[in-house]
């Protein structure tokens, strides 16, 4: 694990030495964007009847004898060993705003006060450790953009957006890779920039010129060199591009999986889609697949190279769908948004795999044991990736504010995850 | 009554009088610094007042008329233009948070309804104290009576948010002290058979709390059976309430100017000192004076020195990186390719026209990857420092190597009209510098243009292409100047 040798005591003071211990470098989220129904994925009812399976009556028994997965999830199931679930997850906000805002910041103090994602706390933690000359989190392909999720943080923080589309030939990364302009042509704007500027230095009063140079070259040596290899999927054997699945999804994991080797700490795979409302099934016949193989091969292969330890996976919406089929019109078997329970998976990072978290009552409409609120996955993610959940964030105005204000809060937190990270 | 308030209208006439003009306060040994030339002055009066750049037809024509008077003609100009009204409105939108969903959750109706009031506003030249009384004494339906929506616009609306967030617009004030928000205890809140309508309303029933409640050592009453905001918002708007008017004064000398006498604009207290006492005195004075005209103080201002300096200086024109919203519409006027907006708040979703420029959009739900990459105001926070200003490497790589900006400079039917009519390498190069940082290029640069063309054997179209996108990098685009 280590390359560098550390002398013995050096290392024992340094384990001895940091509070929290860290377990992981890298967190990757794959959001799905909509809300998923996590009575086919993850939390199924097979004994239900009809009108809570839909048309998935089917289950798929996994190699963990605890773990029973949806019928469209066959790949995952042979690997229920390398993941957990957490199939009590709670917020209550029934709306994609507030519930993305709940999901993805831990905060339902409800105060005025907007917070940063969780992605943006950690590299706010993290930017003076971090040296990494890629942006520090990165969103595949494009952040939600309904909610500022810099927060109170500011601007720096936010994700940064790669656009272009990782399943096409050429992985067109906002800035980074443009085919349209060869190098040569590069480097010849580049140089003509540099006359005019050097030309025109006077004219700019007040405006430090020093330091846009500086930033320019720095994006300069970032668009002529190696590091957006990284983003190069032809570099991949045609078998481990296909074993992801050649779709947006599919392929935005295995840049993840290539972003984490490249040391970057948050990665956030958006994939939109899932605010099945009307016609749901149909929809999920063909997601659910892509889901199903993208998520074994990004599990699977991290941890083939010996990287799941130190990398978190998480995959979940804003929040889940409602348990009971609207066959009615107009939904002609719809599932609505439900946020009183549904179900997250985690991996790696030293959470502990194959157990399940909580559990719902036999329609999967009520919480029945170990409610978890969205600032205990955060919390505890935050801990895993070496940052104190109870400390506290800078506010230009209001000073230093609790970075997860709703943690321990009756109604509004249940308590970190303890029971699913490793001691 | 009346004539106490024209005597009190003269008596500050006649202080305002005796200190002349804002340069005035600039002048030093009895000299007059220099002004900025005409290049600059056109590209900051557009920029400053509509935030928008000029046509390069309208740039040409500013640049080659011999009119003594342009600057000022120009400034009128701008002034009675939609695009004034529209920037304008823009910045108070972010003020009053004016956004859909989280945190300000007015839904797309309460937004277009408010939207259309500011705008009303600020076309009619709604004088500044009249507007906020009618802003902080309205009630009703959030959509027949728009300004309703300022309570609106809080994920929590309590008394103590609701007084808090007055106290930060309108006085500057970060931290309230005093139990102002008693006065803002009566209204409620009821919604309708109508989708998302809500009536904001008083409860007059309400027993007062207190008899009076203390404000800067003035006691006012509380009075049964009244709307208890009449008497907060009589003592804010009173020409007495020198700060009321300073802080707006202030505020549009920063919106102008890029710094404000105060810094930040909205946190005044008494370690943050103005850095021209006299100057905010006078402007002060004079906005009461005129009767609260805020597009009269932004013309005085415009007008005078201190926003016209050739160098910048303590309380004068500073240069400052262009707003977000400011840099993507540069880009779409440019190019002649805008971004394609959509509101996915289900109301039903809403698609923005072709052509639609960020300013239009009085909404923060809704944005682009490179509105949030250059910071367009969050309309999180009342705070000016939601307009970002710094300047990071993710936003140098887009302008440097985005295949999106590429392409738009490609098909952009703009500079592919200005290829068809301008034959010449000389004449594309005038054009291009005039289209993207409205001036001519100078001499030098010319030649500079004129050798990179020949050593890398451009056609007319590839040397514009270049230009295009090395002007679009130049720190002369990013900054108003």
């Amino acid at each position: 694990m280590f390359k560098i040798r550390i002398p013995g005591i050096i290392f024992f003071l340094l384990i001895i030495g940091s509070i929290e211990a860290q377990q992981a470098k890298s967190v990757i989220l794959i959001y799905l964007d909509g809300g998923p129904s996590q009575t086919d994925t993850f939390d199924q009812k097979p004994e239900a009847t009809r009108d809570i399976y839909g048309n998935y009556k089917n289950v798929q028994q996994t190699n963990v004898p605890e773990i029973v997965l949806g019928e469209k999830l066959p790949l995952l199931s042979k690997i229920a060993d390398k993941f957990s679930l957490i199939r009590s997850m709670t917020h209550g906000f029934n709306g994609h705003e507030t519930g993305h805002y709940a999901m993805i910041t831990g905060d339902m103090s409800g105060g005025s006060v907007v917070y940063p994602s969780f992605g943006a706390v950690i590299s706010y933690k993290l930017q003076n450790s971090y040296k990494g000359i890629l942006p520090p989190y990165i969103s595949l392909v494009e952040a939600n953009n309904r909610f500022n999720e810099g927060g109170f943080l500011g601007n720096s923080f936010k994700s940064f957006g790669t656009k272009g589309a990782p399943e096409k030939d050429v992985f067109e990364v906002e800035g980074l890779v443009n085919t349209l302009v060869p190098a040569d042509k590069f480097k010849n704007r580049i140089n003509l920039l540099a006359g005019f500027e050097t030309q025109n230095k006077d004219r700019m009063n007040g405006v430090d010129e020093v330091a846009i140079q500086s930033l320019r070259s720095q994006n300069v040596e970032l668009i002529s060199g190696k590091l957006k290899e990284v983003f190069n999927l032809s570099t991949e054997t045609k078998e481990m591009r296909e074993k992801y699945g050649m779709n947006r999804l599919g392929q935005s994991c295995l840049v993840a999986r290539r972003l984490v080797e490249a040391g970057v700490p948050v990665i956030n795979v958006r994939t939109t889609g899932w605010d099945t409302h009307k016609v749901h099934f149909p929809k999920m016949n063909q997601m659910l697949p892509e889901l199903d193989r993208a998520l074994w091969a990004l599990l699977t292969d991290l941890d083939e190279k010996g990287l799941l330890q130190n990398t978190i996976v998480m995959c979940g919406g804003e929040f889940g769908r409602t348990p009971r089929v609207l066959w009615e019109a107009p939904w002609n078997g719809g599932r609505g948004h439900f946020s009183a329970a549904f179900s997250y998976l985690v991996a790696g990072g030293g959470f502990i795999p194959g157990k399940v978290i909580g559990k719902t009552d036999a329609t999967g409409e009520k919480v029945v044991e170990r409610k978890v609120f969205p600032c205990d996955l955060i919390g505890t993610v935050y801990k895993q990736m070496g940052i104190d959940p109870y400390g506290t964030l800078p506010h230009a105005i209001e000073g230093n504010l609790p970075m997860l204000p709703s943690l321990d809060k009756s109604g509004q937190s249940n308590g970190l995850l303890l029971e699913l990270i490793k001691k | 009554m009346r004539i106490y308030l024209i005597s009190f209208v003269l008596l500050f006439s006649v202080t305002i009088a005796t200190a002349q003009n804002i340069d005035s306060f600039f002048v030093t040994k009895g000299e007059k610094p220099a002004l900025c030339n005409d290049e600059v002055f056109l590209r900051r009066a557009y920029l400053s007042v509509t935030g928008r750049l000029p046509s390069k037809e309208k740039a040409a024509e500013f640049l080659n008329s011999s009119d003594t008077n342009k600057r000022t003609k120009l400034i009128d100009t701008l002034l009675e233009s939609d695009e004034y009204l529209t920037y304008f409105g823009n910045l108070w939108g972010d003020m009053l948070r004016i956004k859909s969903e989280f945190p300000s959750n007015l839904w797309p109706n309460g937004v277009q309804a408010y939207n259309r009031w500011v705008h009303e506003k600020l076309a009619s030249n709604t004088p500044y104290n009249q507007l906020v009384s009618e802003l902080l004494l309205s009630k009703g339906s959030n959509f027949r009576t728009p300004a309703v929506n300022f309570y609106r616009a809080f994920p929590r609306k309590t008394p103590e948010n609701i007084y808090g967030n007055i106290q930060l617009l309108f006085l500057g004030n970060r931290k309230p002290t005093d139990n102002g928000n008693v006065f803002f205890t009566q209204i409620r809140y009821k919604s309708t058979k109508e989708w998302k309508e809500e009536i904001v309303y008083i409860d007059y029933h309400m027993k007062t709390p207190l008899n009076q409640v203390n404000i800067d050592g003035i006691s006012l009453p509380l009075t049964e059976n009244d709307d208890w905001r009449t008497v907060y918002v009589n003592w804010l708007t009173s020409p007495k309430n020198q700060r009321f008017v300073g802080v707006m004064a202030n505020r549009l000398w920063y919106w102008i100017l890029g710094q404000g006498l105060v810094n930040e604009p909205d946190d005044w207290n008494a370690q943050n000192l103005p850095s021209k006492p006299a100057l905010l005195d006078y402007l002060t004075k004079k906005f009461i004076a005129s009767g609260y005209d805020m597009k009269a103080l932004v013309r005085e201002i415009l007008t005078s020195y201190a926003f016209q300096c050739a160098n910048s200086g303590v309380g004068t024109f500073k240069a400052n990186r262009l707003n977000a919203e400011v840099i993507v519409d540069a880009i779409a006027d440019i190019t002649g390719i805008s971004d394609q907006y959509s509101s996915r708040v289900p109301e039903p979703f809403s698609y923005f026209p072709n052509g639609t420029h960020s300013v239009e959009l009085g909404d923060a739900t809704v944005s682009s990857t490179t509105l949030e990459l250059f910071g367009r105001a969050s309309r999180d926070v009342s705070l000016e420092r939601q307009h970002v200003k710094s300047l990071n490497s993710r936003q140098l790589l887009f302008l440097m190597n985005s295949s999106e900006l590429e392409t738009k400079i490609r098909k952009s039917p703009v500079l592919n009209d200005l290829i068809k009519n301008q034959p010449t390498l000389n004449d594309i190069c005038k054009a291009v510098t005039l289209t993207v940082l409205s001036r001519y290029p100078t001499e030098k640069e010319m030649q500079l243009f004129n050798s990179y063309s020949n050593q890398n054997k451009l056609t007319t179209k590839q040397l514009c292409y270049d230009l295009v996108w090395m002007e679009l990098n130049s720190s002369e685009f990013l900054y108003n100047h």
